[in-house]
Formats: C-alpha cells, structure tokens, sequence
C-alpha cells in the first residue's frame, strides 16, 4: 500500500506535466522529459532487484493521457527509459511499509491560508504582454473541441 | 477562524482505495409522467410541460409505456461561493468585470506561482456540510485533476477527489401543493471545494482563417463547491425542487447568491431509464445546460419519456452514454458529445496545498453560528398554524421570512401578517419590481397597521390605502392615521346623521327597498361609506343603516 501510494505521487513529478495551457496548444508537439539515466541506474543498482512487479506503460498511451505527441522513433526511444523508471517503482513495491504512515508531501508549518481579501496583482501587463495570441480584451486559443 | 489549522496530512483511510471513489449516481424512480401546471416554490415558475411527441397516439403509447419502466436520476451540482477573492489566490472577483482583468500569476498558472488557500473557502464549505447533515472529514485534502482545456491554463483543476470535505448526509423539502405536496428527504453523497475554470467563448472565425476561441481567466480559480445528490429523486418536479432547496440554503447560510442565470448555481443531471423488475441500470445520459429551475424539471421529463419511448420501441440500443444538452427554444435535449471510456482523470494529491485540517472545536463555533435553515424554519411556521402554501411562500426568501418574523416579534397577529405579506404586500414588490428589503414599509409599521385595524381605530379599507403609502413612501401608522385625519368614526350619532342624509336623498331607491328590493342595502351602505371618507366602522353603519331601512317611516 505504502509504495503505491509513493508512485502516485512521485509517478507525475510536475516536470512530466504539460506546459501551460495558454502558453502551448495542447496538440502541440513537446518534448517527452528525459529520466536522468544516472539517477534511475544508480538507484536501480543501490536495491536488490526480486524483479518487477508493475507492468510497463503503454507508451503512446501514456503520452496520450498527458496530451503529448511523439513521435514512433521517440516512443522507441523513450520506452526502455521508462520502463527503467517502473521498474524502480517496482523495487520499492517489495519495501515494508506496514508501520509508516503515508506521506504525501513535506511538511509545512506555520499559517499556509489567507484571509479573504483582494489584492490586485500590479504586473498584469506584462503577463498580458506574454500571452502568444492576446487580442483585447481576449486571450486567443485555438478552437476547442469535446471540453469536458 | 484561528482554531482552524492547516498541517499535512498523516492518516488517510480512505486515501489509497480507489473503490472508494465510486460515486452511486442512480435511484429507481416510478416514472410518473405528470404534467406540470403552475409554479415551484420558489419565484420562477414552471410552464405547463410540453408533450414528447405531437402525435395522440404516440402519445397515448407513451403514457401507457411509462408505467411500465423506472428511471433512475442524480444530480451534481457547482456552486459559485460569493467570496471576495479566488480560491487560490488573492485576486477579486467580481461577476461582470470586464474579461482578464483579474488575473495573477496563480490563477494563469505561470510557474513557479503557488496557490494559498482562502480560508472563507473551508468555512463555507464547512457551513454548507453541516447544513446538509454530512458527516465531515476533519482530515482532508486537495487533489489535482487533469484537465487540458486553456481556460484552466494549469493544466489541472483543484479539486478533491477520495477524501471530500462532507460525505453522507441529506437535505429535506416540501413539495408545493401544486405538484401533489408531500415532504422528500434527499440524500447527499459528498460535497468537495474546488476551482472553477475561466469563461471558454468561440467566436465565430472573424478575421481568421482558422477558427479561434477567446479565453477570460476571470473565472479561473474562483471558489466552488460540488454537491452531489444520493439519487433519491423520481421526476423532473422532484429535481428542480431539489435544486431550487439548494438555492435557498446556500442563500440562507450566506455562502453563495444561487443565481441560476450568472452560473453561479449550475445542475448537471443524469438519468437513465429501466424496464420496472430490471436489476441493472439503464444506459446513463448526462444533461447540461439547465439555466433555470424550471428548465432542469422540463428536460428531466423530457429525456425520461425520449427514453421511455425508445424502450418501448424496442430501440433501447439507441441510447447511449452521452452528454446532451437542453435547448430552451425547442423544448428537447440534444447530442452533445458521446462518451468514449471513462474520462482518466489521473488525480494526485496537490502537492502545493498542505492538508485540511479541521478542529471540532472549529467546526463547533461555525454550527453554533448557523442560521436557522429553510427546513427548520418551515417546521416552526407549520407549528405556529400557517398551511403549507403560507409556510413555503414565507420561507422561500430568507428576507421575507425575517421580515415576517419581525412583525410577529413586534406583537402582530401571524395570520393577519401573513396574509398581508402574500397579498398586498407581494403583489406591490412585483408590480414595481422591488425586493422587502428595498421596500419603505417596516415590520414595526406593518404590526402597527395590524393592531389598528384589530382595535378598530382605522377600518381594513384604510388599513389597506395607509399600507400603500407606507410601501411607497414609509413613515408610521399613526402619522398618518393623524395627519390624513383616519380615525376610524364609531359614534353611532354621527354615522346616524350620514345615514338620514343619505336616505333622504335617495327617496326612489328606499321606496324601492321598502317594496322588497332589499339587494339595494349594498347601495346605500356604500354612499354613507363614502359620505364618511370611508372611516365610518362598517359594523355600526351596517347595523344603523339596517334599523333606519326597516323603520315604519
Ligand atoms: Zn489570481
């Protein structure tokens, strides 16, 4: 229990978010973001492999899940290099996790709520100015089909 | 406020169960196809229902058929809370402000910003949970939620997905006379906080070669709570009732102002149909765009007998999982997209929020400080003696009934004051569109015009034109009882001397009377009434003017 609860947490790291919706069309072609090879190798070499008890990701699939096109060479490449990933994830399945309670985030102390009351953010300008297709007083996107 | 704090989460039951997260979306209902005549309880009202099908004897089929299947119907419901600021961040937001102008980083998902509560958020949510008998998750959390459209420019929606802030609880209403009356009992199967999107608008090609859609990030991160009903309701009636209880109490406890029409309130129903005796569910359809009470109950009775019909016709292949919405204009529901798998929403803990974490003593300060709720108050009206149509038109607007309240605090009669607030009184807020509260006429004055006509100081035809100048103009009673010399006239001496005049006048019409005419007592009552001003006490002018009528002249 304990280990799947790590892999969804650590499984989407935000780096393997897509971009900003405004700032890149969700069919836009994006680069998949690389596993360091080193860290997954060294981690992977540091633990006891009893094989892998998750199963590989479907790829494309995965890719389509995170609106990201790549391409079959990319898919090609990339898979070994997740499948390394998973079966790190796999390793920790075997960790016993029985007396740890589930953690999902650091700790925080101290007050991380406000109060209800406006501020003004005084830069809106330059966010503005930052949007790729910005027609007053609209932000433009491409059409969107089937929103939920 | 300060008792609430906020740590991360170290226990979670429910947090690694995906089972749990099932949601029972489905109640079996008899599917009574009746046809609505008047109104809800609440001001809007419901039009006559329009039959599916034009054809008699399709119709008739229809009828005939609806007895045999029960459809199954949940609602989910969003609603706007009526926060200064965003969820996430300290941007105001203000319906109507002109587009993209309240935006932050935050809410534009630029990187790097991180979201900071607002703590009004938990305690709306919490109000509205204890409101609906839940039970509440004193440890909860947030949860992304993929969401990939530019009008969440993210790319996740906040929101909570297994450990929601209040589960199983239920609202309770009272049915209006006109749909058969009856108090229901509804159940709630969770209520969670999460973030709204900002406004997605298409545009139709213009300039462009390409069709555009033009984004206003508003809306992007504004407060909302989710309702979601057990699925305890039978019919479109049933529904809309529900929806327009939800209304109220969000109004009551002060958390939302339920406007249906800014989006502020919005139902998505979903309904499927099933052979009566039939275990499994019918195939469910989900329906959207229902900006009103009224349209909610018309297009759940509409898609109810589209699918009845389609069973009966033996084509119950053609209803599939879909979304469709309700058209205004042509009174039906349409395609909108069909639904392909389960959406893969692929939630994970927010790892930018720290946990919810509530104290009971908290939670017990904001139950100590909840209003007295519409179901409450409708009970304690019943128990003063109201009928039910009284009890649901005083209890409908919070407003109403703490204006009525008032008046019985201030020693009025509660049925002379409620038949003035349903009668005249409504009627002149309608006719010149005002609110009670924007009205001159005060609860004080209102139980002073009661006690007036009670001791019969001025007459009820009075009483009636001071009340309109008191809701036009204001002032009190008895200023103007004084300055319009109102004084209702009961010495039997001078109401005497206008009956002689008027009888002395009119020597056709007694000479009439006295030869068996004896209808045209009403004539003369009214001239010496007007003789008076209108102030002298029916009773007497009745009884004097009956005595002279009859003498031996
Ligand atoms: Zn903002």
């Amino acid at each position: 229990m304990g280990s799947r609860a790590l892999l969804l947490v650590k499984g989407v790291s935000s780096s393997s978010l897509p971009k900003n919706q405004l700032f890149c069309n969700f069919n836009c072609k994006s680069h998949f973001p690389r596993p360091n090879n080193n860290w997954v190798r060294t981690n992977c070499s540091t633990t006891q492999s009893s094989g892998p008890s998750l199963e590989p990701p479907d790829l494309p699939r995965l890719a389509q899940t995170a609106r990201i096109s790549l391409t079959p060479h990319e898919v090609e490449e990339f898979a070994p290099k997740i499948g390394l990933v998973i079966d790190w994830f796999g390793q920790l399945q075997d960790v016993d996790l029985q007396s740890v309670e589930p953690s999902i985030r650091a700790d925080t102390e101290g007050d991380s709520f406000r109060a209800d009351i406006p501020e003004t953010f005084e830069n809106r300008e330059a966010m503005i100015a930052a949007v790729p297709n910005y027609e007053e007083p609209y932000i433009k996107v491409p059409k969107v089909l089937n929103k939920e | 406020m300060a008792s609430t704090i906020f740590r991360s989460l170290h226990s979670h039951p429910f947090l690694f169960h995906p089972t749990a997260l099932i949601r029972r979306k489905y109640v079996i209902l008899y599917c009574t196809m009746r046809s609505a005549q008047t109104q809800t309880a609440t001001q809007e009202k419901v039009k006559p229902q329009v039959k599916v099908s034009p054809h008699s004897t399709q119709s008739k089929a229809l009828e005939k058929a609806s007895k045999d299947y029960e459809a199954v119907i949940g609602i989910e419901t969003h609603v706007q809370l009526n926060t200064l600021t965003k969820a996430f961040c300290s941007c105001p937001y203000n319906y109507g402000s002109p587009p993209n102008t309240s935006v932050c980083p935050i809410c534009m998902g630029l990187p790097g910003a991180l979201p900071v509560l607002n703590l009004k958020v938990i305690e709306s949510a919490v109000k509205v949970g204890l409101a609906l008998n839940c039970k509440l998750s004193l440890n909860s959390k947030f949860d992304r939620k993929q969401y990939f459209y530019p009008d969440l420019p993210k790319g996740y929606q906040i929101s909570q997905f297994d450990v929601p802030i209040a589960t199983s609880g239920y609202i309770d209403l009272d049915l209006p006379l006109e749909f058969g009356g009856g108090h229901r009992k509804f159940g709630i199967t969770r209520v969670h906080m999460e973030e709204d999107a900002g406004k997605l608008l298409h545009s139709e090609g213009g300039s462009y070669s390409q069709e555009t859609a033009e984004v206003d990030l508003n809306r992007a991160g504004v407060p909302l709570l989710e309702i979601v009903s057990e699925p305890d309701m039978r019919n479109g009636i049933e529904a809309a009732e529900y929806a327009a209880e939800l209304q109220r109490l969000v109004r009551y406890l002060g958390v939302s102002n339920g406007n249906m029409q800014e989006g502020s309130l919005r139902c998505d129903v979903n309904i499927s149909v099933r052979p009566i005796g039939q275990l499994q569910f019918g195939t469910k359809v989900e329906i959207k765009n229902l900006n009103s009470f009224s349209s909610v109950s018309r297009a759940i009775d509409y898609e109810i007998s589209r699918q009845v019909l389609l069973h009966s016709q033996g084509q119950d292949k053609e209803i599939v999982q879909e979304t469709r919405l309700w058209e205004e204009g042509a009174q039906k529901t349409v395609t909108m997209r069909k639904k392909e798998g389960l959406a893969d929403y692929r939630y994970f803990p927010e790892p930018d929020l720290p946990g919810v974490f509530l104290t009971t003593d908290y939670v017990d300060g904001i139950r100590n400080s909840l209003p007295e709720l519409p179901e409450t108050k409708r009970r304690r009206y019943e128990k003063m003696g109201l009928s039910m149509q009284d009890v649901l038109f005083l209890a409908n607007d919070m407003n109403v009934a703490e204006f009525f309240d008032t008046t019985i605090t201030k020693g009025a009669d509660v049925k002379l004051a409620t038949n003035w607030i349903m009668g005249d009184i409504a009627a002149y807020m309608k006719n010149e569109k005002l609110t009670i509260n924007e009205i001159k006429l005060t609860p004080q004055e209102l139980a002073e015009l009661i006690a007036s006509i009670k001791d019969g100081t001025i007459s009820g035809k009075i009483g009636k034109e001071i009340l309109f100048e008191l809701l036009a103009k204001g002032g009190t009673v008895k200023g103007l009882i004084e300055a319009k010399d109102l004084v209702q006239i009961v010495d039997p001496a001078e109401i005497e001397k206008w009956v002689e005049k008027v009888l002395s006048e009119n020597p056709k019409q007694l000479e009439q009377y006295r030869g068996g005419k004896t209808k045209l007592q009403g004539y003369f009552a009214g001239q010496v009434m007007k003789l008076s001003k209108g102030k002298a006490n029916p009773g007497l002018l009745n009884k004097i003017l009956l005595e002279k009528l009859n003498a031996k002249s």
